[in-house]
């Protein structure tokens, strides 16, 4: 909380020490960084594609609402912001924008007044979209999209954050690159995992981490922190490169199941990115979701070898004599290893391994603490139609026994994370929603 | 935490707790608690009447004595887990059809044929058993020594109490509902604290014994666990 209202503090600070220039200069739109002739048209398809790309219809559309027409609430603790409404409809929607307010919207955060957005609309990634995509999606949203007259609640946070202006010192920082994909390397599937990854996926969003003021650190592969780890709502969202990352130890076949089913023979895809796979990357090619694994694998190269293999076996035979067991150990035989077995390894694509398992490891134990509590449901996708769900344990654990629980764990089968106290339970014991 | 109008947590801002708690202040207190064992003799019978209750209490501890090695039928809860069941399901035979034509005297192999649900049993045929204890024994069930009840229940079970057709079935019932309350999970009332299984050595609801298919000889060192996940 006071991190939040130092930097947003900090952010307004910084407007206001601007202020004049703020309230003085027009605001400036982003020109196309490629020069499509007027009568250019998408290929039939390409901008739902790109939508699904850039996973529009989550944000942009409400609990049980019509798809686009806004209205989804995000909460912060200055206040709600509201999703708007993309459909075409003239009154309420985007049907006056022109391409070119279209696409500022896209790569610099301003609405077709020249007010700037909050940047829970992720330009700062889409800003590396290629311009033949930002019309494609413009074209999709005007064409194919039935316009929905819905207002949408407008969004009224406390000040100094109701300062729409505030926000442009802001860009200054967050929209320092220039616009337009990374320059490309020549290996096709490399180019075009990076294109999606940095552009319309905005992983960086969650799996950067943040400067101070807040913006993403890290866009592309030349920036040092680029996809080494970030929090989400008290998840962690794991590093997507480096030494133990899962682009570097999983297979790429692997990753790209992961992407397109959210689960592979390692993991299950939860929380924010359960959401992900199910409104986003499970309506990509398999090409698609194969490039992004080529990408991801290719910034840390082959695999070292594991190292757990000795710890394993350690923690495997413990369980299986079950003489002395610990609190967490005992809860673990008594509760979990029906299905994630005393080896840890689960079942490939059904129950998740556990051992080695980044949301059991992670610094921030919300993910952890919430699957155990909670349970978790993996989504039905095209390829994997199967909803593999988890019971939760609230109702069964004491805080002392999820602690005691969570903290085997972090330190069974050679994983190597620090102890959890019962007093950071209760924190989540307000489900989920 | 990395809130900003910016990327608050996107969407259903979800998951929210560590953040949306915190903030918002309001922490749920909640923590699972294991409901704590019933106390027989504070228990309030929900189905039974002062009588009844007496029967029960008496009948169950001569049917699996609390002198023996293991626990008895009152260590273990037993008459609550009847009380319960007799509230529930079975004692008012929800799912069973119980539609006649009735025959309550027919051949005992043709299954349950009195038009009384097992709840109605109970209530009619105690004081019938406490009439004849009375007539033959000059006392109640509950109010004669332990060895007359086993009399009394020895010859309940051999049919040589008179009992109407309706009712017959009255011990055969009561025992295998004693059986009921002594080896099910706790979280029904009986077998308080597990004492039942642990004393037999059956190691509970964990479900997963893979490890020990094939490792013969070894003696299994865990006590059982419940539904509900206490140990014992
Ligand atoms: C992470 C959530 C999120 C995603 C993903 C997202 N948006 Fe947004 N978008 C928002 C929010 C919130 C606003 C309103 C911000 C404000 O009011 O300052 C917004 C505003 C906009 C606007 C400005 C509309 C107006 O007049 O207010 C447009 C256009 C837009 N988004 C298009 C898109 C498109 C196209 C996509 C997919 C490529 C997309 N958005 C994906 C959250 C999102
Ligand atoms: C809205 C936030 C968000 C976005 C956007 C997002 N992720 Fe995630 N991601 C998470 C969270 C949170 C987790 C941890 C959840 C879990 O392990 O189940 C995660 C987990 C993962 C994992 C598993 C890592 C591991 O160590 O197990 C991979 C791989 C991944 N994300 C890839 C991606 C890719 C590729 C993109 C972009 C196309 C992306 N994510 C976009 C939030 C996000
Ligand atoms: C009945 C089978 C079953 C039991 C018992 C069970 N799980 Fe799971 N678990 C699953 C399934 C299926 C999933 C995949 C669903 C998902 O991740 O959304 C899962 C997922 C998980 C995950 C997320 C892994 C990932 O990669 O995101 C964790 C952590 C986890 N379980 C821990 C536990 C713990 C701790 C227990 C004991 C308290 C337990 N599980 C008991 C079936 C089970």
């Amino acid at each position: 909380m006071n991190t939040i209202l130092r930097v947003i503090g900090g952010a307004a600070v910084l407007g206001a020490a601007g202020l004049a220039a703020f309230v003085f200069v027009p605001v400036q739109r982003t020109v196309a960084v490629t020069d499509l002739p007027a009568d250019w048209k998408a290929p039939e398809g390409a901008g739902e594609y790109v939508m699904y790309a850039g996973d529009c219809m989550a944000c942009h559309t409400a609990e049980g609402g019509e798809p686009f027409a806004g209205g989804r609430a995000i909460h912060s603790p200055m206040g709600t912001i509201w999703s708007t409404n993309i459909t075409p409809d003239p009154e309420t929607g985007i049907g006056g924008y022109t391409l070119d307010e279209f696409r500022a919207a896209m790569i610099d955060g301003i609405r077709a007044d020249g007010a700037h957005l909050y940047p829970a609309m992720p330009y700062e990634n889409y800003r590396l979209m290629t311009e033949e995509d930002i019309r494609a999606l413009y074209q999709y949203f005007m064409e194919d999209v039935a316009p929905v007259n819905n207002a949408v609640e407008a969004t009224a946070l406390s000040f100094p954050f109701n300062m729409r202006f505030g926000i442009r010192a802001w860009n200054w920082l967050a929209l320092a690159h220039e616009a337009g994909p990374s320059a490309a390397t020549g290996d096709a599937a490399f180019d075009r995992g990076a294109y999606l990854v940095q552009g319309a996926g905005h992983c960086a969003a969650c799996h950067s981490p943040r400067t101070t003021f807040m913006a993403q650190d890290g866009l592309t592969e030349s920036d040092e922190n680029y996809l080494t780890g970030g929090e989400v709502a008290g998840w962690h969202a794991p590093a997507l490169r480096g030494e133990g990352s899962a682009p570097h130890v999983w297979a790429v076949e692997e990753m790209a199941a992961y992407l397109s089913t959210g689960r592979n023979a390692h993991s299950a895809a939860n929380g924010e990115m359960g959401l992900v796979v199910r409104d986003s990357l499970q309506h990509l090619t398999d090409e698609d979701n194969l490039a992004i694994a080529t990408y991801l694998k290719a910034m840390d190269g082959e695999p070292g070898t594991p190292t757990v293999a000795e710890a394993a076996t350690t923690t495997e035979t413990m369980l299986t004599e079950a003489t002395d067991l610990d609190l967490g150990a005992r809860l673990y035989m008594d509760n979990c290893s029906a299905c994630h077995f005393v080896d840890g390894k689960g079942a490939a694509e059904i129950f998740p391994e556990l051992a080695n398992n980044s949301i059991v490891t992670a610094p921030q134990i919300g993910g952890l603490a919430n699957v155990i509590l909670h349970g978790a449901e993996l989504p039905s996708t095209e390829h994997r139609p199967m909803k593999l769900k988890m019971q939760g344990y609230a109702d069964r654990l004491s805080d002392d026994e999820v602690a005691a629980l969570m903290t085997f764990l972090r330190q069974a089968w050679g994983n190597d994370a620090p102890p959890v106290a019962a007093s950071e339970i209760g924190a989540f014991r307000a489900p989920a929603h | 935490m990395t809130d900003l109008p910016g990327f608050p947590s996107r969407r259903s801002f979800l998951k929210a707790s560590a953040a949306g708690v915190a903030i918002s202040g309001f922490a749920l207190a909640a923590t699972a608690q294991p409901a704590p064992p019933i106390q027989l003799d504070q228990y309030q019978p929900v189905f039974f009447t002062d009588a009844e209750w007496a029967f029960v209490l008496a009948a169950t501890a001569r049917l699996i004595p609390s002198d023996g090695d293991g626990p008895g039928a009152i260590e273990a809860g037993v008459p609550v887990f009847i009380d319960r069941e007799l509230t529930g399901d079975f004692g008012t035979a929800v799912d069973w059809y119980m539609q006649g034509p009735h025959n309550a005297a027919a051949d005992p192999l043709l299954g349950w044929q009195t038009p009384l649900t097992p709840a109605q049993i109970y209530r009619e045929a105690i004081p019938a058993v406490n009439a004849w204890c009375e007539q033959t024994h000059g006392a109640i069930f509950a109010d004669l020594a332990p060895d007359q009840q086993d009399t009394v229940l020895t010859a309940m079970q051999e049919g040589e109490v008179e009992l109407a057709p309706e009712i017959r079935d009255f011990f055969k019932i009561l025992l295998q509902n004693t059986k009921e309350g002594y080896f099910a999970d706790p979280i029904y009332g009986g077998n308080a604290g597990m004492a039942a299984w642990a004393y037999i050595g059956f190691p509970g609801a964990r479900a997963a014994y893979k490890e020990w298919v094939g490792r013969h000889n070894i003696a299994y060192p865990l006590g059982p666990v419940s539904i509900s996940g206490d140990r014992a």
